[in-house]
C-alpha cells in the first residue's frame, strides 16, 4: 500500500488535496480493511468488509479516479459471498458443520499475506543491496577471441527477439525494395488466355507447378482469380490429389462470345 | 605451483578481475595437479583475509553458487558521490509482489500469478524479464499451454542468495508477526 495524492478540484486551495491511501489490488485493500477493524482473518463479518470495499470504490469514483476492473470483480466476490451468508445453512449428512463459504476467501488473504510480507522482506534485501557494487569488468573483452556467443543458460526471450531485429534490419539492407511494377500488368482475362492455351484435354494440369513459375505476386493473384472465373464458367474442372495438388482439367464446354466479354479485366 | 602462497595469491587476483561470482570448482581448476583439499583451503584463507576486517572497503560474498568481490555496503553513499550516480534502480511493490510469487512458487505461468496477487500481472512480468530477474522456463502442459516463469542466477546476485533454498521460508513470517500482519 502506498499513498497517491489526488490533486485539489480546479478553483479550489491546494489544502484541499486530499491523501487517499493506493492498494496494489483488492486484496491489499480487503487486508488493510481487516486490519484497520481488527479482525481475525479466519472470522471475517463478510457483510462489515463487503460494505466498507464498497464504500472506498465510491470514494475513489467521487475523486474521479479510474477504478481498475479487478476491484469491481473483487466487489461483485464479495456481495455475492454476501449473500451466501444470510441463507441459511444447508446440512450436511455426517452431521458435521458444512464449509464456511468464507473458506475461498480466508485462504486467498492469507496466501496473499504470506507474498506481501515475502515482498516487504525483499524490498529490504534490495534496499541494503543497492549499497553493494561489484567490479564492471567485462571478460568479453579480456577473451582473446572476438566471441559474442551467449551462455545457452542465460538467454532469454528477449535476446532472441534482438538477434530476430537483427536479422531483419540486415535482411532488409541486403534486400533493397524490388523494382515496382504497374499493377495493371496482370488481368484475369490474360491469365484465362494463358491458361486455357496451356492445357490440353484430357490431361491433368497442375495449377501449384503452375503459380509457382508466375514471376510477380499480382501475376498468381490473377491466375488464382482466372483459375476461379473458369471453374465459375464450368470450362474446367477441379481436383485436389491426396498429396494435395491441385490440378485442372479442361471440360469440353467452349467459350461464348457473351460470356468472354463478361469476363472482368 | 605448490606453494600454499602462490595459490592464494592467484585465487585473490582471480576475484579481483572478475565481477561475477566464481564457483571454487572453477578456481580449483586452474591449479593443475594441485589437491583439491589443498585449493579449498587456500580459497578460504583468502576469503578469511577480507572477512570482518576493519578497515577494509570490500569483502568477498558467497552467491548463486559462487565467490566474488563486492564493496561494503555502507560505503554506498561515498562510492555513489565519487562516480556521479545519483541513485540505483528502484522497484515498485507490485514487481516485489510478483517476484516473491515467482520466487517461492516456481514454476508458475502468468494466470496463476494474477490469482494470487488479484490483479492483472502481465506488465510486471514483462518488467522483471527485461530486468533478468525472471525468466521463461517451459511451457505448462495444461490448454493454451502458458509459459513457466522462473527466477534467474541474476535474482540470486540481487539479492545475496547462494540458492533458492536460501530464501526465508513464508512460514517464518506467521511466528514473527503472529497471527495478525503488520503494514508497513
Amino acid at each position: 500500500m502506498s499513498h497517491r495524492e489526488v490533486p485539489a478540484p480546479p478553483g479550489l486551495p491546494d489544502s484541499w488535496r486530499v491523501h487517499l491511501p493506493m492498494f496494489e489490488g483488492p486484496l491489499d485493500l480487503l487486508l488493510h480493511l481487516v486490519k484497520i477493524n481488527e479482525l481475525e482473518i479466519g472470522d471475517i463479518p463478510v457483510a462489515v468488509i463487503c460494505d466498507q470495499f464498497h464504500e472506498y470504490l465510491g470514494l475513489m469514483e467521487e475523486l474521479n479516479l479510474d477504478i481498475a476492473g479487478e476491484y469491481i470483480y473483487e466487489a461483485a466476490l464479495l456481495i455475492h459471498l454476501k449473500s451466501r451468508m444470510l441463507l441459511p445453512k444447508r446440512p450436511v449428512e455426517d452431521g458435521g458443520e458444512g464449509e464456511d463459504p468464507r473458506q475461498q476467501l480466508v485462504e486467498r488473504l492469507l496466501e496473499y499475506r504470506r507474498i506481501k510480507e515475502a515482498a516487504q522482506t525483499l524490498a529490504e534485501t534490495h534496499r541494503v543491496r543497492q549499497g553493494i557494487w561489484t567490479r564492471q569488468t567485462d571478460l568479453k573483452e579480456l577473451r582473446d577471441e572476438e566471441d559474442d556467443s551467449l551462455d545457452m543458460g542465460e538467454i532469454s526471450v528477449f535476446d532472441l527477439l534482438g538477434a530476430l531485429r537483427e536479422v531483419l534490419v540486415r535482411y532488409d539492407r541486403d534486400h533493397p525494395d524490388p523494382l515496382l511494377l504497374d499493377p495493371a500488368a496482370f488481368s484475369v482475362r490474360d491469365q484465362i488466355d494463358r491458361l486455357i492455351g496451356n492445357m490440353e484435354a484430357g490431361r491433368p494440369f497442375n495449377l501449384i507447378d503452375d503459380l509457382r513459375g508466375r514471376r510477380a505476386r499480382g501475376e498468381v493473384v490473377a491466375a488464382f482469380l482466372a483459375v476461379l472465373e473458369l471453374a465459375r464458367l464450368r470450362l474446367i474442372r477441379l481436383h485436389q490429389t491426396d498429396a494435395g495438388d491441385l490440378l485442372l482439367y479442361r471440360t469440353t464446354r467452349e467459350l461464348s462470345q457473351e460470356e468472354l466479354e463478361g469476363i472482368p479485366g | 605451483m605448490s606453494d600454499k602462497s602462490q595459490i592464494e595469491a592467484v585465487v585473490e587476483a582471480i576475484l579481483f578481475v572478475t565481477s561475477d561470482p566464481i564457483s571454487r570448482d572453477q578456481l580449483a581448476q586452474v591449479f593443475e595437479g594441485v589437491d583439491q583439499v589443498v585449493a579449498n583451503e587456500a580459497i578460504d584463507s583468502v576469503l578469511a583475509r577480507y572477512d570482518g576486517a576493519d578497515g577494509r572497503g570490500i569483502r568477498v560474498e558467497e552467491v548463486a553458487g559462487g565467490v566474488r568481490l563486492v564493496t561494503r555496503p555502507e560505503l554506498h553513499g561515498y562510492l555513489r558521490k565519487f562516480f556521479e550516480v545519483s541513485g540505483r534502480t528502484r522497484m515498485s511493490m507490485a514487481a516485489l509482489e510478483t517476484l516473491a510469487i515467482v520466487g517461492y512458487r516456481q514454476p508458475i505461468t502468468a494466470p496463476e500469478v494474477q490469482e494470487l496477487r488479484a490483479v492483472n500481472s502481465s506488465g510486471v512480468l514483462k518488467t522483471l524479464l527485461e530486468r533478468r530477474l525472471i525468466r521463461i522456463g517451459g511451457r505448462k502442459k495444461v490448454v493454451g499451454k502458458p509459459f513457466l516463469y522462473r527466477t534467474t542466477r541474476e535474482f540470486l546476485m540481487h539479492f545475496g542468495l547462494e540458492s533458492l533454498q536460501d530464501l526465508p521460508p513464508l512460514e517464518d513470517f506467521e511466528e514473527v508477526f503472529g497471527g495478525d500482519a503488520e503494514e508497513v
